[in-house]
């Protein structure tokens, strides 16, 4: 099989412009998932999975810092840079993932919602896992390596949103409302999650995500898989943003200023 | 508010290798097995390596404990401890200091397994 390394992507103007394409929308919605996860630090409901959590986010913001390594690489600036002073059109994630977690600020009455956290982690991890499995056949070899490095992380990841989910829904009845409330509310805005953007075809057919359609059924089918386990509403996805297209809600402008605020005091400094 | 606690303490047994036995090395709060088994993987287990991991609720653990040993007095019996048997290393040190012949004479040399020392 052709693999591409970085020079035959770096020095290949289309290629090169479309596997940054889909890299965006990887490290911007690992970035975001970092940021709003780490957001928890202290808050968690007790401090056994405030430690579980704050790793788990540690390790999102471990793969967008991977992502973004690779797109430095290309040549596109520093990771830093990239993941700090890029303005919000820019910016490929999902409007899902850059919503707050619950009313309130970190800093002020943070009133953060434990079911909706754990709703969404949930479904990002179902897009990642089902989109990184695929890419580990990505023509593109750094693009696979990585995939492969993530993925053993990714799965537990799952697994603890999973354990999570099954534990809301069946504990008692005010778990259950939060859940189902939580589930209801997600489908408004995880309609851009999975989807790979305008390019979606031609990341296809150049070979940097094979099988794009069965990627997107694998998601969906899981999501009702556990939609049927647990006895919620099917979920129909919709938003009206598009992250892939560019286009996002307020939540991202204060999220940006807040994770890069100190790096834009001074972008030269040498931590 | 209504205050509730639904979390038990978990105590967790960690096998490191498949030779050894479980060790007792922590315990966790959790709401489940499940989660108790999630968490304690997540917290103490992200560096560290193990073959197998038991969780057990700390109320089901039975124990006898310091108080409760006075129908379990054990007879001294030294004779059933290697302790008892200390003398025979000074033994085995004389004679091989003093080896001696089939007769029973001193004899000029050697140990008293064979091996000779010259």
């Amino acid at each position: 099989m052709e693999r591409w390394t970085i020079e035959d992507v770096a020095q290949n103007p289309e290629r090169r412009q479309l596997a940054a394409e889909l890299l965006w929308q990887l490290a911007d919605d690992d970035l975001l998932m970092g940021f709003r996860d780490q957001e928890w630090l202290g808050l968690a409901p007790h401090i056994e999975e405030d430690v579980a959590f704050g790793s788990i986010g540690q390790e999102e913001i471990g793969h967008a810092a991977l992502y973004f390594g690779i797109l430095e690489r290309l040549g596109f600036g520093t990771a830093d840079d990239l993941a700090s002073l890029r303005s919000v059109s820019e910016r490929r994630n999902s409007v899902l993932i850059e919503q707050p977690n619950g009313p309130g600020h970190y800093l002020e009455s943070p009133r953060y919602e434990w079911a909706w956290t754990i709703v969404r982690h949930y479904l990002h991890d179902v897009w990642e896992m089902a989109l990184l499995t695929a890419l580990t056949g990505s023509v593109f070899e750094p693009l696979g390596d990585a995939a492969e490095k993530i993925l053993r992380e990714k799965r537990y990841h799952l697994a603890h949103q999973e354990l999570w989910m099954r534990t809301m829904a069946g504990h008692d009845a005010d778990s259950r409302v939060r859940l189902e409330d939580a589930w209801r509310r997600a489908q408004d805005w995880a309609g851009d999650l999975a989807d790979l953007g305008p390019y979606s075809s031609a990341l296809e057919s150049a070979g940097l995500c094979p099988g794009v359609d069965s990627v997107v059924r694998h998601y969906h089918e899981r999501v009702a898989e556990m939609a049927r386990v647990l006895g919620l509403p099917e979920m129909r996805m919709q938003t009206r943003e598009n992250g892939r297209r560019g286009e996002h809600t307020e939540a991202l402008q204060q999220a940006l200023d807040t994770l890069s605020e100190v790096y834009r005091l001074d972008p030269t400094a040498n931590w | 508010m209504d205050e509730r606690l639904d979390f038990d303490v978990y105590e967790v047994f960690a096998q490191s290798d498949s030779l050894s036995p479980h060790v007792h090395v922590f315990n966790v709060l959790a709401s489940s097995p499940d989660m108790a088994m999630a968490l304690a993987e997540e917290n103490f287990f992200r560096r560290a390596e193990f073959v197998s991991l038991w969780v057990v609720r700390r109320d089901q653990i039975h124990q006898i404990g310091f108080h409760d040993r006075e129908g379990f007095q054990k007879t001294p019996k030294a004779y059933r401890t290697t302790d008892d048997y200390k003398y025979l290393r000074d033994k085995w040190r004389y004679y091989r200091d003093h080896p001696m012949n089939p007769d029973g004479s001193p004899a000029a040399g050697g140990t008293v397994d064979g091996t000779m020392d010259d």
